[in-house]
């Protein structure tokens, strides 16, 4: 029985112009199940965005095989969208016109478009927001503005690419119970990248820690922890005994 | 953690270089064999080995570096007194905001307006001589030193400035240590703005007063059909212009790596 | 419990708490700068008036007040109208043919790494040469007509736009321009979506730029290389000591040059409502 996405054998090196060439991912193999919240942690450089970035389309790996619903990934789709860390909010556009980004790229018409992005703007929280630019956001405006675009072209699979770590702790954690909000409503596949354990935990179904650079797959754990979550659960004993044990497969891979 | 492969070739770091050389190489190459398809008519035009003969007899028989002389003397003139009297006043406009709010408007108006329009009154009042000339190129290049020196005193970091005060520096310390450093960058940036209209000045003086120095030449060589040696002096003035500015700007990288760009 | 409204991370504590700025400050600057031209003008006025000139030196001197006048009867009697709109066809040209050349070549530079190591020297060198060292070449290619003041504005125009282009273009986000990808966007998509919009602020400074250059183009080549314009009455007036004339020229091209430097910055204002207010900006 085929994953909903699964790679096997993952070959990618870099080769930068000036420096010596950079081996990201060496047979990285994964399986993501349908509907499931998967993290990845692992040490900086590991590759873990690298593989985002293959998911999503816009790099080729060298070798291997990326599949989703068994079907070979050659670029980017409406299947799948990203939120990525640094926001990649258009500066020069509203609130609206930046959710509406796919829509119009797919050549929906004005009036369909707000359609759809309206009562996104509304669950993510941004109502009245729509006619301010960036600028005037914060950061957790910014990266709500950045999932309600991710979702409106209706993808089956939201890639995450540290989508928190350029907020304060205090939006983080917000941002996180709002996140699993957002998900139990719209039901899609979700890879979350992170480099902070208690994320990974507190969100997914499963996490998997990555070895450091060159990256593969060194160790998946599934996290019983009940759903819905809530904020509590963070200072449970189950949750700090799995916090250990992740770390403690982390920790090898920071160390030198 | 690095692996196996080859070196970057030299060709590959140098790559920006190369081709830009490249590209030099094909235009002089194609400018002289067009005239292999194209008649060529000397009055009208040159080719490269012409030029590059009469820029050897210019700078043989010393006739060009006499011109650059004498055009050299009203430009160091004209700039030593651009920076003298620019700077200092850039600074003081940028320090006492009042009197930035009562010359902004002034200095805005000289420079929005082109002042090399008054060249011919200035030539015709103080001759053709050397004095002229340095006042259009001072003129000329006084401008950017003050608007930069204005801007390298608004851009000092006023945390700094608390810094050397609360140890108990006077006006003058604060003027060394921290204005004057932080300045620099700027004023350099100035002249390297200055030395180009600087250059404007000298050229737009000898194209009046036609007596002598290298825009001169390059007028009289025109004059007299000399197209060869024409586009040599023209060659000789691009290629100053060249290593003024960007020898300045490369001074400005190495002394100040963490400025970008003005 | 969801948040659903957060201050603005920029709101800082000190705008919430200061008072506001009283009359006098807010004033300061426009009455201290307008004094003081007022003043330069008055002592530019009375000046001849209180110390004798030699009488050579006299020959030389003009008053705001003789300008106005000269400028005023420039213009009821026409004389102005003819030598301005031939120094404004050269201008116009000129600067129009700088736009539509270097504004795809600026993209094309900006987009193309090989295209830009290849052309960088010659950029380089053109923009640092004085385009005045062309003139003498230029007159003897195209005379003493138009085309002499429409290429010496043209060269003089075109580096800023060229320049300020590229940049804008080669300074494009990587991130977005991969976000929107990520999206489906074609590159021509890219480029109306990312490149333009990002690029548009260091075009309109690049114009700009080449205004003021276009003036200075546009005066120049019509000292040397010209049989009539604007530039060309003023010589003649400076050679028979015409100081007024040559003042009235040199503000009719002033005017010119502020009016039109003007009209781009409202274009900026409109294009660049997105961008974040720089307190006290210039």
């Amino acid at each position: 029985m085929q994953a909903y996405i699964q790679g096997r054998n993952v070959n990618l090196t870099f080769r930068p112009p000036n420096r010596g060439p950079v081996r990201a991912l060496q047979n990285f193999d994964i399986d993501i199940e349908e509907g499931e919240f998967l993290s990845i942690v692992g040490p900086s450089g590991c590759g873990k965005s690298t593989f985002l970035n293959v998911l999503l389309g816009l790099i080729r790996p060298d070798s291997g095989d990326v599949r989703m619903q068994n079907k070979p990934i050659t670029g980017p789709g409406t299947d799948r969208a990203m939120v990525f860390q640094e926001f990649g909010l258009l500066p020069w556009r509203t609130v609206q016109h930046n959710v509406e980004l796919g829509l119009e790229l797919k050549g929906m018409a004005a009036q369909a478009r707000h359609q759809v992005s309206q009562p996104l703007i509304e669950m993510t929280g941004l109502a009245g927001f729509e006619s301010h630019y960036p600028h005037e956001l914060s950061g957790g405006m910014k990266q709500r503005v950045g999932l309600a675009r991710a979702l409106a072209t209706d993808p089956n699979v939201l890639l995450m690419d540290e989508p928190f770590a350029a907020l304060d702790a205090q939006t983080r954690d917000l941002m996180q119970v709002e996140l699993l909000r957002i998900w139990q409503t719209a039901k899609k596949t979700v890879l979350f990248v992170t480099h902070q354990i208690e994320e990974a935990i507190y969100l997914s179904d499963r996490v998997m820690v990555m070895t450091k650079r060159p990256g593969r797959a060194k160790k998946i754990f599934k996290i019983d922890l009940p759903r819905p979550r809530d904020y509590e659960m963070r200072v449970t004993p189950e949750f700090n005994e799995l916090k250990l044990l992740i770390w403690n497969e982390l920790k090898d891979e920071i160390t030198v | 953690m690095l692996d196996d492969a080859p070196r970057q070739s030299f060709a590959g770091k140098h790559r920006k270089v190369l081709l830009g050389l490249l590209a030099v190489a094909i235009f002089f190459a194609a400018w002289q064999a067009a005239f292999l398809v194209f008649p060529f008519n000397p009055l009208f035009i040159s080719k490269p080995d012409l030029i590059a003969n009469a820029l050897v007899y210019i700078l043989v028989s010393g006739d060009l570096l006499r011109d650059l002389a004498i055009s050299a003397v009203p430009f160091l003139y004209g700039f030593t007194a651009a920076v003298v009297i620019g700077v200092p006043l850039g600074i003081v406009m940028g320090w006492r905001e009042r009197v930035s709010y009562a010359l902004d408007p002034i200095m805005t108006v000289f420079y929005a307006s082109p002042l090399v329009a008054l060249a011919p009154l200035v030539i015709v009042f103080f001759g053709v001589g050397v004095s002229g000339k340095a006042i259009i190129i001072f003129v000329l290049a006084v401008f950017p030193f003050i608007f930069n020196a204005q801007a390298g005193v608004r851009a000092v970091d006023p945390l700094l400035i608390n810094v050397v005060r609360s140890m108990g520096g006077s006006e003058w310390d604060l003027y060394r240590k921290v204005i004057a450093p932080g300045v620099l960058p700027y004023i350099i940036a100035g002249a390297r703005i200055a030395v180009g209209r600087g250059l404007i000045g000298i050229l737009v003086g000898e194209f009046f007063a036609a007596s002598e120095g290298i825009g001169y030449a390059i007028a009289r060589f025109g004059d007299l059909f000399a197209l060869d040696k024409m586009f040599a002096c023209i060659f000789a003035i691009m290629v100053i212009a060249v290593v003024l500015t960007e020898g300045i700007r490369w001074a400005e990288r190495s002394a100040f790596p963490w400025r970008v760009g003005q | 419990m969801t948040e659903t409204r957060t201050l603005p991370a920029d709101l800082s504590a000190g705008e919430l708490g200061a008072p506001g700025k009283s009359l006098w400050h807010r004033l300061e600057p426009t009455i201290l700068g307008s004094a003081s031209i007022v003043i330069l003008l008055l002592l530019w006025e009375v000046l001849p008036r209180i110390i004798t000139m030699k009488a050579g030196t006299k020959l030389f001197f003009t008053t705001p007040s003789e300008i106005v006048g000269t400028l005023w009867r420039l213009f009821s009697t026409g004389t102005i109208w003819t030598p301005l709109a031939v120094s404004a066809s050269g201008f116009a040209l000129g600067l129009g043919l700088a736009i539509v050349v270097g504004l795809p070549l600026g993209v094309l530079i900006g987009r193309s790494r090989t295209l830009n190591a290849m052309l960088d020297p010659f950029i380089t060198a053109f923009n640092a040469t004085p385009r005045l060292v062309f003139l003498p070449l230029v007159m003897l290619w195209f005379g003493l007509g138009l085309w002499t003041k429409v290429v010496i504005v043209f060269i003089g125009a075109l580096f800023p736009i060229l320049i300020n282009t590229y940049e804008g273009v080669r300074n494009a986000d990587r991130t977005l321009i991969n976000v929107v990808r990520s999206f489906g966007a074609s590159e021509w998509d890219v480029a109306r979506l990312v490149v333009v919009p990002n690029a548009m602020p260091y075009i309109i400074a690049g114009l700009r730029l080449a205004i003021g250059r276009a003036v200075l183009g546009v005066v120049v080549a019509e000292f040397f290389g010209s049989e009539s314009g604007l530039g060309v009455m003023m010589v003649q007036a400076a050679g028979r000591y015409q100081v007024d004339v040559v003042f009235s020229g040199l503000i009719v091209f002033a005017v010119l040059s502020l009016v039109l430097t003007w009209m781009v910055q409202l274009l900026e204002n409109r294009l660049g409502r997105w961008r974040p207010q720089r307190a006290g900006g210039e």
